[in-house]
């Protein structure tokens, strides 16, 4: 889990500000397109820029050292992937290739679903999906879902505690056992915390058949319109790529 | 009762996902970063979560509940960055999980196991970007070693090899549900949470 | 209006009377501040969720008789109806919000309901001014101390504005200063108007604002008392009903003498969490051992992060030198022992014999045995320990760290949400614990449980130690001073 969960709030966000739905659309390109199988001709040019485009996004959000940790990783793998490529051969050209393959398509991927979790609040995520018309039975449980990363994460964290001050060698032998330790007082708390939820929800007026409202300001403005442009013309060089003659 | 999905279950739902998410990925996340482990990542996915499902399946009563899970389980992945592939894939087999589960009536003990083996099978979605990548480096080495280089590597991961993948995920979804089984049995029914 | 007519109510399939109601008859004129009161599982929780429409909607049973709120039967009417009109406040803050960012979580009744946006904003607007949250918009709820997420929480309600409030235990998990935040909010209510129904063991903070204490005894109204009636009862009448204290100032001071006894020093006990300012500062200093300390002091006071850091779940952190012996984090880890609020996080197996053996370090099927029939556990020896009461899974708890031949134990709250008989038993126990030679640390907020079985008290604030005394005449003096600060 990473420690990754939501951003806390809606108000503080004065960081760069993209609509959620443009944040999914710019995801959406960037795992469509580096996950395409053609590398050749323009594409090598679309897919080191929409590489940087995490690059790009965490940097504006003040996050200096992870943003230079990104490039410094892909830097790495890209060049080599290269060398891998051209200059190493038989099984170790294979083994660079192999790790350095999925570092390369899968890190941008990766990052940019970091940053639109870190960068979005839950509220904003659930606004932008109830203007996108996403049905209900979508909404509420995706709420559900990001409320409990943190709970998970906190009663994950005491039981560790509880396992520690029992010692070490508690269970240690049989990893079977090891899990269960874990998983069964998880899973018991949780349940129980999702129980009274649900019951203190009601109270609240959740499921009334009525069109919930959102008090969270989004909406399109200049900087979603040229990332928005920026997604087609990439998504446009990759279907055309054949026609597109240099 | 009516067979509408009220908000309770809606929130039963979101908490399982999570529970199947968080645990998935605690395998996942460990194993993932070493890439010969790729094939086999689906199989052990599929065996741990096995837990978290079976004790889902004792509060799922109504269709649709293991569809909306597929979706959100696909979603919860795209949004991870690991391509949208798992969203069709799990509206598709989180129905044929549904239907299984339906003829059932929710309770058959083996319609459970199978139905929930074939919902597993949505993980298959997170492989699809895995081989166009393969065919993709194919193309690489071809182009700097020739075919037939190209293809003594491809060897090692061809494309026949999603079949030992989806058989894979499938045998190891039913042991799962067996453990899950096991689990409820040995502690959750006791405790009283079913 | 509110009213309850011949209402019977039990969970589940079977006819178990535990929790259910028989028979209830109530009439609550609009205005009034009613409290339930009576012991755990007398069916005081049931009355308030049947007011709030979770009965018969969410937790099924077999129910007859009818609720009335406001002209409309409660059975009949969908739960978000309900919600108009009826806001509830529950138990545990932990699991009652929804949302992650205070500022959803305040505005998510609304727009449950669908209100138009504008308005929305505006009674934000209002409620936060009312409940003072300026400084809490905007943050991340899992950052928030208890007391301040059940704040929110009466925010989220208050915005939804409701005739009728209701509270189910609201201040079991709350320390000394948050249960007056809660009081006052309590009052707010009352001075516009609200209908307040409050179910609660702690009756100390309600003295002068209730109309009227309800007794509940085995599912049925055993007695209406009015407020001048009820504060003519003894301490002692009200003890042999099961209830806690309403006049802090009536409570009897222990029977302790004075000892002096063992010290334990502490060093170097300074920590601070990831990225987050140092929140334990404590370069030397003694505190009381081979006794029952208990540990006050406001939440943020640091009580937590010693406690952790004493257990040596912290790895750097301290030494403590006792008898002679230098104790450095990790040996700490095996010769304490955390009995954590949420105790359902520390047992693991399927059986609570099997609980007790795994600490043993040889495993010795006769001294589990004898451990378990010490603590009153003998009978369910086999249950699971999941299925058992908060107060037996403690003592199984327990039962594991005299195993594992722990000789210092911390409490962490043992009595929240625990009705006076518990809270005696804790009590209980904890003096039996001690005569076992072992130490005994508890965290508390309860003043009750402190003159019940603490010898000294060590006071926290500011990551530091600010005093310490044992519980004699002038300690009193202090305990009392720390407690009833500001309090009516």
């Amino acid at each position: 889990m990473n420690g990754v969960s939501f951003s806390e709030t809606t108000e503080k966000g004065k960081r760069i500000l993209l609509d959620p739905r443009t944040k999914l659309f710019l995801l959406l390109t960037i795992t469509t397109l580096m996950f395409s199988t053609s590398n050749e001709g323009i594409m090598n040019i679309v897919k080191p820029c929409l590489s940087l485009v995490p690059f790009v996004l965490i940097l504006s959000e003040r996050r200096f050292r992870a943003a230079g940790k990104y490039l410094l990783l892909y830097a790495v793998c890209f060049v080599l992937e290269r060398i891998a490529l051209t200059v190493l051969s038989g099984l170790l050209s294979f083994l660079v290739l192999a790790v350095t393959s999925i570092m390369t398509r899968f890190a941008p991927g990766i990052m940019t679903g970091a940053w639109l979790i870190s960068s979005t609040s839950v509220s904003e995520f659930i606004g932008a999906a109830e203007r996108m018309h996403v049905t209900e039975k979508i909404v509420i449980p995706m709420s559900v879902i990001f409320r409990f990363f943190p709970t998970i994460s906190e009663e994950y964290q005491a039981i560790q505690d509880a396992m520690k001050m029992r010692g070490i060698r508690f269970g240690g032998k049989n990893p079977l056992l090891m899990m269960e330790y874990r998983l069964v007082p998880l899973m018991v708390s949780v349940v129980k915390i999702g129980d009274e939820l649900s019951a203190a929800a009601l109270t609240r007026g959740l499921g009334a058949p009525v069109r919930r409202t959102n008090v969270c300001q989004i909406g399109f403005r200049f900087q979603d319109v040229f990332a928005t442009i920026f997604c087609i013309l990439c998504f446009i060089l990759f279907l055309f790529q054949k026609q597109i003659i240099f | 009762m009516r067979n509408k999905l009220q908000a309770k279950d809606l929130i039963n739902l979101g908490l399982f996902t999570v529970l199947y998410f968080v645990i998935g990925c605690c395998v996942a996340i460990p194993i993932g970063f070493v890439p010969i482990f790729l094939p086999i990542l689906g199989a052990l996915w599929s065996l741990i979560t096995g837990i978290p499902f079976m004790l889902f399946l004792t509060r799922v009563k109504k269709f649709g509940m293991v569809t909306i899970m597929g979706i959100l389980s696909g979603l919860l992945m795209g949004l991870t960055g690991m391509g949208f592939w798992g969203v069709p894939m799990g509206a598709v087999f989180g129905l044929l999980g549904d239907l299984l589960l339906k003829s059932g009536g929710y309770k058959s003990a083996k319609r459970s196991l199978i139905g929930y083996a074939v919902f597993s099978l949505w993980m298959v979605g997170t492989y699809i970007p895995m081989y166009f990548m393969v065919e993709d480096s194919w193309a690489s080495f071809a182009a700097s070693f020739g075919e037939e280089y190209a293809d003594k590597v491809m060897a090692v991961m061809p494309m026949w090899s999603i079949i030992l993948v989806i058989v894979g995920i499938f045998v190891f979804a039913i042991l799962g549900g067996l453990l899950g089984k096991a689990l409820l049995k040995k502690h959750f029914s006791k405790a009283g949470i079913v | 209006m509110i009213r309850i007519d011949h209402v019977t109510f039990s969970y589940g399939e079977e006819n178990e009377s535990a929790g259910g109601v028989q028979d209830i008859n109530l009439n609550i004129e609009d205005g009034q501040f009613i409290v339930l009161c009576g012991e755990s599982g007398c069916g005081k929780t049931t009355i308030t969720r049947l007011i709030n429409g979770l009965i018969p909607h969410y937790y099924e049973g077999k129910m007859n008789g009818e609720v009335w709120v406001n002209g409309a039967k409660i059975s009949e009417q969908p739960l978000y109806d309900t919600a108009k009109t009826v806001g509830s406040v529950f138990q545990n803050p932990r699991s009652q919000f929804f949302n992650v960012d205070t500022t959803s979580e305040i505005t998510f009744g609304c727009e449950n309901l669908g209100q138009p946006k504008q308005g929305i904003r505006e009674r934000l607007e209002k409620t936060v001014r009312n409940f003072r949250l300026e400084k809490l918009m905007g943050r991340n709820i899992f950052h928030l101390s208890g007391g301040e997420k059940q704040k929110i929480a009466c925010a989220g309600v208050s915005i939804m504005e409701p005739d009728v409030l209701v509270m189910d235990e609201p201040s079991s998990n709350l320390d000394a200063s948050s249960i007056l935040d809660l009081r006052a909010t309590l009052a707010f209510w009352k001075s516009q108007g609200k209908t307040i129904i409050v179910s609660e063991h702690r009756l100390y903070y309600l003295r002068g604002l209730a109309d009227c204490f309800i007794y509940i005894t085995a599912g049925q109204v055993e007695k209406d008392y009015s407020a001048a009636e009820f504060e003519q009862l003894t301490e002692r009448q009200r003890a042999d009903m099961g209830l806690r204290t309403f006049i802090l100032e009536d409570l009897l001071p222990p029977e302790t003498s004075p000892q002096t006894g063992k010290q334990m020093e502490l060093h170097n006990f300074c920590f601070a969490y990831k990225n987050e300012p140092e929140t334990l500062h404590i370069s030397k200093d003694k505190i009381p051992a081979n006794r029952i300390v208990g540990i006050i002091g406001n939440n943020g006071a640091g009580k937590s992060t010693f406690s952790r850091c004493f257990c040596g779940l912290e790895k750097r952190c301290g030494e403590v030198i006792w008898n002679g012996r230098t104790y450095r984090p990790k040996d700490r880890l095996n010769t304490c022992y955390m009995v954590m609020q949420e105790v359902n996080h520390q047992l693991f197996t399927e059986t609570v014999l099997d609980e007790v053996r795994i600490s043993m370090e040889d495993e010795n099927q006769e001294w589990a045995e004898e451990i378990l029939s010490s603590l009153d556990l003998g009978d369910i020896k086999d249950r699971h320990p999941m299925s058992l009461s908060g107060g037996q899974k403690q003592r199984v708890a327990i039962a594991s760290a005299i195993a594992s031949k722990r000789s210092i134990l911390f409490f962490d709250e043992p009595t929240s949400g625990l009705d006076y008989k518990h809270m005696k038993e804790v009590a209980n126990v904890l003096r039996q614990v001690r005569n076992t030679g072992i130490t005994v640390y508890v965290i508390t907020h309860d003043l009750e449980l402190i003159l019940e079985c603490c010898t000294d008290i060590v006071h926290f604030e500011n990551g530091s130690i600010l005093d310490q005394f044992q519980m004699d005449a002038s300690g009193l003096e202090k305990i009392w001073s720390f407690f009833l600060r500001g309090c009516l």
